[in-house]
């Protein structure tokens, strides 16, 4: 977790990423994004709930410098990314993780990695559960499971602070889900990464320090879940949370 | 991982396109070397014609513009001659390589101890046997019967302003009577009067190549006008032998430019000379046979420019094709590297390596297959396969705009991928 010390030596936990009143609308003006505000810390795992269409994959892209808002701003450690160049926030400050892994067909899971770290990518590899022969195959002949890994691999080995995973499960069987679920939860907690995931699945957003809940272009907080597997309560607070909306 | 490597990677493991663009390259490369192999052949034949059509103007009295005087043998001209004062004033405008001016005679031949030669084919009576069609060359080299190709030199050489007492005879008239380069023989205009009689050393034999049937110069083997019985005296020489008669001059000369392109303005520079009164002169330009010729090869060498250019557009158009169609399939690809933070022109640059990759493989074999393609496309243009030669410059300037034009087409088949942002690219592929 990213900390400040204070004059008295006080250790804050500091906002890495911040959306003030961040707006976004299609190129015919259909608003899929109002004003959000937002801030995500270091150290904990966010995810990002809502129905199909509702602007979560837009809001991770904006968060990511793939796209830049209509309306407000978005600050990294502070600073405006469109100010400091948002290829330069893609390529030093974030990861991506997507559902459909996105590794490039010609490179081998170790060459994939290498893209973004001068590193040696055999033991980020191993540390999501890669071994030295599947490093070496071609990419496209590794399971769903196995290539989400290199994703990840690749994600870690940018050592960028905040780690954008779009449904990183959602082309996964339920073990490897859960693994990689964990993957992600270790990366958050151990690794000190901001990890914001969009998903459909109440299963990983149970595994998330904080859930979110994009409803008609607006964003509400549900809960900050500890890791001791309140998912009872979660599925409370989304309900309660569903009551208020209606009202 | 830099893109180098990354391009490298991309050329070997997807080398199914790779050989598809590498043999495209291959192929377009060697017809357009080819192409500028037989253009240069074209352009050289060209040259070639300019320096060996003989074209000419003709400066001759304006017989039009004189007056009329009677004599024995009935009404002749009595406009001015053209001396050689005037015709070496001609001579000395610029672009004019040469010329000649001719008389015409029936000199008798003998050999040195004054035995009469004989005709190639003898009648039986010596004095009309020994008698040969003779002309004064100042240039025997521009004399129109060897320009028109009816006689060619086949020993010894040509006679030039500087020779004196020099002859040229058939090697056929030599063989009958034993003589050869080198050897003296004996002229007189006419033995029956005081006519002088000069030693001449034959300079030069040629050989009879004109077609049998060719009436243009009279040609008839069955008389004087038998080419194998023609003479060519210099014309100091001929001055020599007629000093009995009144030297006129010449009522016409023929005057031979370097460049067939600027006899209209070595005419006009003509024209000029003061001192000439062009009334009583006419200049005719004889470029028939320049144009004629040339307006053929001309004909050649566009269809070979138009063919090259063609080839150039069409694969360059089937090369966008190719390079857009692989492009929009590596679209994932570019939203990859892009989400990854990897700016934009250095994914073009990628893509731009990759491809002078197989340029700098294709380019050379190019060359070497185009060494032997070049003669045999060339035979279809009518050229001879030595004479259609790529050279390392045709190779250097095909390697150079290759690579340029191959470049542009990358930049252009990137444009359209290129205007979106990173997220349309992804949400695209998605």
């Amino acid at each position: 977790m990213m900390h400040s010390k204070t004059k008295r030596n006080e250790v804050v936990s500091m906002n890495i990423i911040e959306l003030k009143n961040v707006g976004y609308a299609y190129e015919n003006k259909r608003k899929v994004l109002k004003a959000i505000n937002l801030s995500l810390e270091e150290g904990k795992m966010y995810a990002i709930l809502g129905s199909s269409g509702c602007g979560k994959t837009t809001l991770l892209s904006l968060m990511g410098g793939l796209d830049s808002p209509s309306d407000g701003q978005i600050f990294y450690e502070g600073k405006n990314i469109e100010k400091a160049g948002l290829s330069a926030h893609r390529k030093n400050n974030v990861a991506f993780i997507f559902q459909s892994y996105n590794l490039i067909d010609y490179l081998t899971p170790k060459e994939n990695v290498a893209l973004t770290s001068k590193l040696p990518p055999q033991p980020i590899l191993e540390r999501v559960g890669l071994t030295e022969e599947e490093s070496r195959r071609n990419v496209l002949k590794l399971s769903g499971g196995q290539q989400q890994r290199v994703a990840i691999a690749r994600a870690l080995a940018s050592d960028a602070k905040v780690i954008l995973a779009d449904e990183p499960t959602g082309n996964l069987d339920e073990d490897t889900a859960a693994e990689i679920a964990n993957i992600l939860k270790e990366c958050a907690h151990q690794m000190n990464k901001c990890v914001v995931i969009v998903t459909h699945s109440n299963e990983l957003a149970k595994q998330a320090d904080e859930v979110l809940r994009l409803h008609r272009g607006e964003m509400k907080m549900l809960d900050r879940l500890n890791q001791s597997g309140r998912s009872g309560c979660y599925t409370e607070i989304v309900l309660q949370t569903y009551k208020a909306f209606n009202r | 991982m830099n893109l180098g490597t990354r391009a490298i990677l991309y050329t070997a493991r997807k080398w199914k396109k790779t050989l598809l663009l590498f043999c495209l390259l291959l192929s377009i490369t060697t017809l357009v070397l080819s192409g500028l192999a037989i253009s240069d052949a074209q352009e050289e034949q060209a040259e070639e014609l300019r320096g060996t059509t003989g074209t000419s103007f003709t400066v001759s009295r304006n017989t039009a513009t004189g007056g009329w005087g009677n004599g024995g043998n009935g009404s002749y001209s009595t406009q001015e001659y053209l001396t050689s004062d005037m015709m070496e004033k001609i001579v000395a405008v610029d672009g004019i390589e040469g010329y000649n001016a001719s008389i015409r005679t029936i000199l008798c031949l003998s050999d040195v101890n004054g035995q009469w030669l004989e005709q190639l084919e003898p009648t039986g009576h010596s004095m009309v046997d020994c008698q040969f069609y003779s002309y004064s060359c100042i240039n025997s080299e521009y004399h129109s019967l060897f320009l028109s190709g009816a006689l060619e030199m086949c020993d010894g050489e040509m006679l030039a302003p500087s020779f004196d007492n020099g002859i040229i005879i058939s090697k056929e008239i030599a063989d009958k009577h034993g003589l050869h380069v080198g050897d003296t023989i004996q002229a007189v205009n006419d033995p029956f009067s005081n006519d002088k009689t000069k030693e001449l050393k034959i300079v030069g034999l040629f050989e009879v190549v004109a077609d049998k049937t060719d009436e243009r110069n009279n040609f008839n083997e069955a008389s004087y006008y038998d080419y194998a019985n023609n003479a060519f005296v210099s014309e100091t020489t001929m001055k020599a032998l007629l000093e009995n008669y009144e030297d006129v001059g010449y009522a016409s000369a023929d005057f031979f430019v370097n460049d067939p392109e600027q006899l209209e303005g070595i005419i006009q520079q003509v024209q000029k000379i003061t001192s000439i009164n062009w009334n009583n002169f006419i200049i005719t330009a004889n470029d028939e046979v320049y144009e004629r010729v040339s307006s053929s090869i001309s004909d050649t060498g566009t269809l070979v420019t138009t063919l090259i250019v063609l080839i150039t557009v069409v694969s360059m158009v089937l090369i966008i094709l190719i390079l857009s169609m692989s492009i929009r399939s590596r679209k994932k690809e570019m939203g990859i590297l892009l989400a990854v933070g990897i700016e934009k022109p250095a994914v073009i640059l990628q893509y731009t390596i990759e491809t002078l990759l197989i340029a700098v493989a294709a380019f050379p074999l190019a060359y070497l297959s185009s060494k032997q393609v070049a003669g045999m496309l060339g035979t279809l243009f009518g050229k001879t396969a030595e004479s259609v030669i790529v050279t390392t410059q045709h190779f250097t300037l095909v390697a150079t705009l290759g690579a340029i034009l191959l470049i542009a087409a990358v930049l252009i088949s990137c444009i359209p991928a290129m205007r979106l942002k990173p997220k349309e690219i992804l949400s695209q592929m998605e």
